[in-house]
């Protein structure tokens, strides 16, 4: 088989790497840097001959018959906790500091099999009201705690 | 040079900043004892709380949860066979088995003397080497550093390991890469941020290490949950130590172990790119070749000298990849990019003006190296038995813990919802990366060196009228990049090299 790891991983470091070639002739000069030694694009034009080239080299190169598992894995519960801690980036703010800090932790040891309800709620929100506690009050790093609907 | 030491003295020894080095001893410690979290990710989770201290109070922290990770690295080797960190691998070899004997508490103590011994050989080594290579690089150019720069990122690739050149080389790439995102720092040009105001300063230090390290590594925790098997083991391993007590025999068979493992520790650690891994598994199988037949045949069996070794090794490298950092401006490993990547972000830039110039954190980091190995060993050794507690709390709640830490760690600093969804992009990116087998640690390097690289190749260019002349005219310059190119092509061609002479040899039996 000619998809090893180190393959897929040469393939698509290659699809980054020539992205960003494309990208890097996007880069605006000034008119008086057509002629001049170093510009903007220098570095990137360099980094990107680097990179296509040894992305080659990798997927061309013999390569260790070391393949992909999928068996075995819990992707569902990293996937459920990818779409959690974007949730948290998302309410953060309208939600406040207190109710989606508890809520990324209870959801997460939730979706880690713990099923106590009460022990879901001792240790996310004391933690989270603590935290806040060390910043806004320790440190002075104002962050809101409170949901948009309860904020004076 | 006692005016420095006296300096870092009364700074190191200021209360508050004691309070930072047992205080980053123990997080260090308790952080670098979680399976999986190594230096690294302890560094990197505590950024944010280093940003608002004072530089040296900062750095101190940081230095002191460097060893307490390393020690706590150690610890899950012995007590679980599960290394934190590469660097504590070959720990395991020897620790692992006394451990399963039922003399954990003498490997823990036997691991705990060699470190301090090699953390403080280390240091007095670092008190004579680094203000004299400072020195010396005082008359160093952009174009000597832009190579410098080279040589350094070479090196961490031809340290790679065999069959893995070639990747750490692209992902050095892939680091440098990220570093050109954002405004260009000389001409104000906007590059790679593909319209997005988030992105007009780039991608933030913390932001990346936080996703490639502490977040992903928490992600692939929870990828590849362990067995009830392993949980016990690391249960039972927390519950029962033994004694901690070492005889005057094993005192005697150790210290000339110590004082080889420190100096070749040292002196791999000061190499850019090799630093505490190659040190630690060099000096262990030194010692095994020096023990002799008959003591030679215990390691992997639970010797006490192939426990001693690699821990002296690893602190003592630890300690000498300082040297580059403080006074050359580059990082010798993964670890110190990271702590140079802080530096930066204080508006301090290491360097040979680093030792004239702000004299108080060049010794204090140096004078806290010292204390902080004290506190290891007074501190942290008789509060093993409770910190291995922490291997007992259960991973449910363990995980989702390292996660928010990481996400308001990078929250706290910027303040910016879009920095947590561009974390969660970069730490899928890693988990897919080190299911593939990618290194992380060279783009790391990559993307703190990207930016000083450019801009000294852009002040070598400019010095020398738009003529690249200057990399084979300036002897300093071509002989670094010579060097350079040794590191790399040399590990890369000897496995030919081995072939062709297997060959000439079978072919010379033959005839």
């Amino acid at each position: 088989m000619f998809l090893t790891n180190r393959r897929i991983g040469g393939l698509l470091l290659l699809a980054f790497c020539v992205t960003y070639a494309f990208l890097s002739q996007e880069i605006p000069l000034l008119p008086f840097q057509a002629n001049v030694a170093f510009h903007a694009r220098t570095m990137p034009e360099m980094l990107s001959v680097l990179g296509i080239g040894l992305s080659l080299a990798i997927i061309i190169f013999p390569s260790p018959k070391e393949f992909p598992e999928f068996a075995g894995k819990n992707w569902l519960t990293v996937l459920l906790f990818l779409a959690l801690m974007s949730l948290y980036g998302l309410t953060i703010r309208p939600w406040g500091f207190i109710l989606a800090s508890s809520i990324l932790l209870g959801g997460g040891y939730w979706i880690l099999g713990e099923r106590k309800i009460w022990l879901l709620l001792a240790t996310s929100i004391p933690i989270a009201v603590a935290f806040w506690a060390l910043m806004t009050l320790g440190l002075g790093v104002f962050i809101e705690p409170l949901p948009w609907f309860l904020r004076g | 040079m006692l005016d420095g030491i006296l300096i870092g003295l009364s700074t190191a020894l200021n209360p508050m900043n004691l309070i930072f080095v047992v205080a980053g001893c123990l997080v260090g410690t308790f952080i670098g004892m979680l399976p999986g979290l190594g230096p690294m990710s302890a560094i990197a989770l505590m950024i944010p709380v280093a940003a608002g201290l004072d530089p040296a109070a900062g750095i101190i922290l940081m230095a002191a949860v460097y060893y307490g990770a390393i020690f706590g690295g150690s610890t899950s080797s012995i007590l679980i066979n599960a290394p934190g960190v590469a660097s504590t691998v070959a720990t395991s070899f020897d620790g692992y088995p006394m451990a399963k004997k039922g003399k954990a508490g003498k490997a823990l103590a036997i691991a705990a003397y060699s470190s301090f011994s090699g953390g403080v050989i280390g240091a007095i080594l670092l008190l004579v080497a680094a203000p004299f290579l400072a020195s010396v690089s005082l008359s160093f150019h952009s174009t000597d550093y832009f190579a410098l720069m080279v040589l350094g990122l070479t090196a961490v690739a031809a340290f790679a390991g065999q069959g893995n050149v070639l990747k750490a080389m692209l992902m050095t790439v892939i680091g440098l890469m990220l570093s050109t995102v954002g405004t260009d720092q000389t001409q104000g040009i906007q590059r790679f941020t593909l319209g997005m105001i988030d992105l007009l300063d780039g991608v933030s230090f913390l932001l990346l290490v936080m996703a490639t390290f502490a977040l992903s590594e928490a992600l692939m925790a929870i990828l590849k949950p362990k067995n009830d098997a392993d949980r016990l083991k690391e249960k039972e391993a927390s519950a029962n130590l033994g004694s901690m007590k070492i005889t005057k025999e094993e005192v005697k068979e150790l210290a000339p172990v110590v004082g080889r493992s420190s100096f070749l520790g040292f002196l791999i650690g000061v190499l850019p790119g090799a630093g505490a891994t190659i040190a630690s598994f060099l000096a262990y199988g030194t010692e095994q070749r020096l023990a002799g037949p008959e003591k030679g045949k215990e390691f992997g069996k639970g010797s006490i000298r192939g426990l001693s070794a690699p821990e002296t090794a690893n602190n003592a490298a630890a300690t000498g990849s300082f040297v580059p950092l403080l006074t050359l401006g580059i990082p010798g490993s993964g670890t110190t990019a990271i702590m140079l990547g802080a530096l930066i972000g204080y508006g301090i830039q290491p360097g040979p003006r680093l030792y004239i110039d702000q004299p108080e954190i060049f010794w204090s980091v140096i004078v806290s190296m010292w204390i902080g190995n004290i506190i290891l060993l007074v501190l942290n050794l008789p509060l093993i038995p409770y910190i291995a507690k922490v291997l007992a709390i259960p991973a449910r709640f363990l995980l989702p813990l390292i996660l928010f830490f990481s996400l308001i760690g990078v929250y706290f600093v910027s303040f910016n919802t879009f920095d947590i969804q561009l974390m969660i992009i970069f730490a899928v990116a890693a988990v897919v990366l080190r299911l593939l087998d990618f290194p992380l640690a060279p783009m790391i390097l990559g993307f703190i060196l990207g930016g000083m690289m450019e801009e000294n190749l852009r002040r070598a260019l400019l010095i020398n009228d738009d003529s690249w002349s200057f990399l084979w005219e300036r002897e300093l310059t071509l002989s670094i990049l010579v060097i350079a190119g040794l590191t790399l092509f040399v590990p890369m061609l000897m496995p030919l090299y081995q072939k062709w002479r297997k060959g000439a040899d079978s072919a010379g039996e033959g005839g």
